[in-house]
């Protein structure tokens, strides 16, 4: 099952195989996807902060409720801040709300779920994937904010945290073909992107010609090579002008022209439809 | 019969399939009927056994995509991670942990590298004549100010809700500081230098503050004994854990340095619990006994009794496990 080694296609998949003794092909995630995942759960946490925040504020003319709520706001910026993915991967098989969205999921370098200790390991270790972090100071030049103003350093501690550079990340990513970063090579895992796709089915073809070529064409065996390309052929004509369709089928029709010997200007892409025609829609 | 026909008649049992792992993945195992369950399983097979027969089958590259997926999809849900355990974590921390630490020379030489620089930093700071600015330099002016007018009156704290707070906030803060020192630790470089910073931090405030032209270092000390040992501790077994990490990459044992890297990892990882729970008393200790006006005398037995516990869990349990194996697990 599966593509041979020799012609492998240069791409991000890699192969699994099942305990059912089955293999398939999962899709890697690239830094990109990732990046979005990691942002949108970055607005998730900063939507639980502000709401927790605000439902604290309201309720803090209670009396004792203040410095409860501080408290139990600083043990949730913790935990948040440090174990939110964590928490998520180990009890959404792999996924958090971000990774959800854009259907990527973290799993083991061999195709198997992660474990607990798999999914707070990688999210501790984002703390090394973000650096080098650069410190607030450099944000004063930039902003023309000066530092021997008390409000200064408010302005700086409040509103901007150490900036993550996210190099370690990056070029570690580069480094493997997984696109593990460092928490991902520490943990033994990675992720896949398990976005649904469509069966859109067999493309048609109108063409009555393409019937009568098929039943007159010469027998020939057609291998999975062939069968591929013929099948990506006639999915995408549609898209092209008639021109462009004689350019692309010529290559493999004047192959197959001299293998069947017909006569030098048979209509390439014609050819190429009644050969699919009989592949995969006549009846076997 | 044709590619179209197969595809045809297979594409129903698909769709099912394809909608019975949108059920899966919203679902716990047990909010899905036995006969559900029965029957994605069928599904899968078949869908499995589709997959295999795509290249005698011919099937167009956009259909073995489409199964590649579908398989991979009903994979993740069939096989679902196995989640957190609290079962086990008894024997993590009372079997692993402490065999992992004992006798490890990343953790002896995390202790040493903390506490050195503790020392020496405490020892500059104290004498103002041998480095007068030296204080100020590392802490900053402002830090050693705050320092002394907070400490400058006694403990005569009651217990109250500001405790709690204090202990959320030196909980939220020390441990930081002790995950940032073991994660670091893996690209060594970092790890080390925050060890060292916060070696140098706290030991020059100890120095500055045990100073005799000090007005506050009484109710200073006063303040940091009881919860020293727990919290000093911790962030010393934090740099150990994150150079024993660092020192994967070098020190592979055979193996190649993913490997090493992970089972490394899966090794250290349990002592982050304990560290955790470390700075979690240190932050109890801290919020709620060290303002407070209890006598001297017992902050000193609790810094004496933290100080018996973990000698008796890394030293006399760590030797014990040791001498067991892991088997003992």
């Amino acid at each position: 099952m599966g593509t041979n080694g020799a012609s492998r296609q240069l791409d991000t998949v890699i192969d699994v195989v099942t305990p059912e003794n089955i293999a398939f092909e999962y899709q890697t995630a690239g830094p990109t996807r990732r990046a979005l995942a990691y942002f949108l759960d970055y607005i998730f946490r900063a939507v639980i902060f502000i709401s927790v925040g605000m439902f604290l504020l309201f309720t803090s003319m209670l009396p004792g409720v203040a410095v409860l709520g501080i408290s139990f706001y600083l043990l949730m910026w913790f935990t948040l801040e440090w174990f939110y993915g964590g928490l998520f991967e180990a009890l959404w098989n792999g996924q958090t709300p971000g990774k959800w969205i854009l259907g990527l999921r973290v799993l083991t370098t061999s195709g198997r779920p992660i474990n607990g200790l798999q999914a707070i390991a990688r999210n501790i270790f984002r703390f090394v994937d973000l650096m080098p972090l650069v410190p607030r100071i450099a944000f004063a030049a930039l902003l023309g904010v000066s530092l021997a103003e008390p409000g200064g350093w408010i302005i700086l501690i409040i509103l901007f945290s150490p900036f993550p550079t996210c190099a370690c990340c990056l070029i570690t990513m580069m480094s493997n073909k997984r696109y593990r970063r460092m928490g991902d090579l520490v943990c033994d895992t990675m992720v896949i992107s398990e976005a649904q796709n469509w069966l859109w089915g067999l493309p048609k073809i109108d063409d009555p010609k393409v019937k009568v070529w098929a039943s007159e064409l010469p027998p020939l065996a057609v291998g999975r090579q062939l069968a591929n390309a013929l099948s990506r052929y006639v999915g995408r004509r549609k898209s092209f002008p008639p021109q462009r369709r004689a350019e692309i089928a010529a290559p493999l029709g004047q192959a197959l022209i001299r293998q069947l010997g017909l006569i030098e200007n048979t209509d390439c892409d014609l050819l190429l439809c009644a050969l699919y025609y009989r592949t995969f829609i006549e009846a076997k | 019969m044709n590619v179209t026909e197969l595809i045809e008649r297979r594409r129903q049992s698909w769709n099912e399939l394809d909608q019975l792992c949108g059920v899966m993945s919203s679902r716990t195992r047990k909010g899905i009927g036995s006969r559900q369950l029965a029957r994605f399983a069928s599904l899968y097979r078949a869908a499995c056994a589709d997959l295999a027969l795509a290249e005698a089958w011919q099937l167009p590259p956009d259909t073995v995509r489409y199964l590649h997926n579908l398989v991979g999809r009903a994979h993740n849900q069939l096989y679902k991670s196995r989640r957190l355990d609290p079962a086990t974590w008894y024997r993590v921390l009372f079997y692993k942990v402490p065999r992992v630490i004992f006798c490890d020379p990343y953790v002896i030489l995390g202790f040493f590298v903390f506490f050195g620089i503790f020392l020496l930093s405490a020892y500059v700071a104290y004498d103002p004549e041998r480095s007068p600015e030296f204080a100020e330099n590392v802490c900053s002016a402002e830090t050693l100010e705050g320092c002394e007018r907070s400490h400058s009156n006694s403990t005569d704290n009651e217990l109250s809700e500001m405790n709690i707070l204090g202990t959320a906030g030196y909980q939220m803060h020390n441990t930081s500081i002790g995950m940032q020192c073991y994660t670091g630790g893996l690209l060594g470089f970092p790890g080390l230098l925050i060890t060292i910073f916060n070696g140098a931090y706290i030991g020059a405030i100890f120095g500055y503050m045990a100073r005799p032209d000090v007005a506050a270092d009484t109710h200073f000390f006063a303040f940091v004994t009881a919860h020293g040992p727990f919290e000093l501790t911790a962030i010393a077994l934090s740099a150990g854990a994150g150079l024993r990490l660092g020192g994967a990459w070098i020190d592979t044992k055979g193996l190649a340095r993913d490997a090493s890297l992970f089972k490394t990892s899966r090794a250290t990882l349990p002592v982050v619990g304990t560290i955790i729970i470390l700075f979690g008393m240190a932050a109890v200790i801290e919020g709620c006994i060290s303002p407070t006006a209890i006598p001297y005398i017992y902050k000193a037995l609790i810094a004496g009794m933290s100080t018996v516990l973990l000698i008796l869990y890394f030293v006399v349990l760590g030797f014990i496990r040791w001498r067991q194996g892991p088997e003992a697990e």
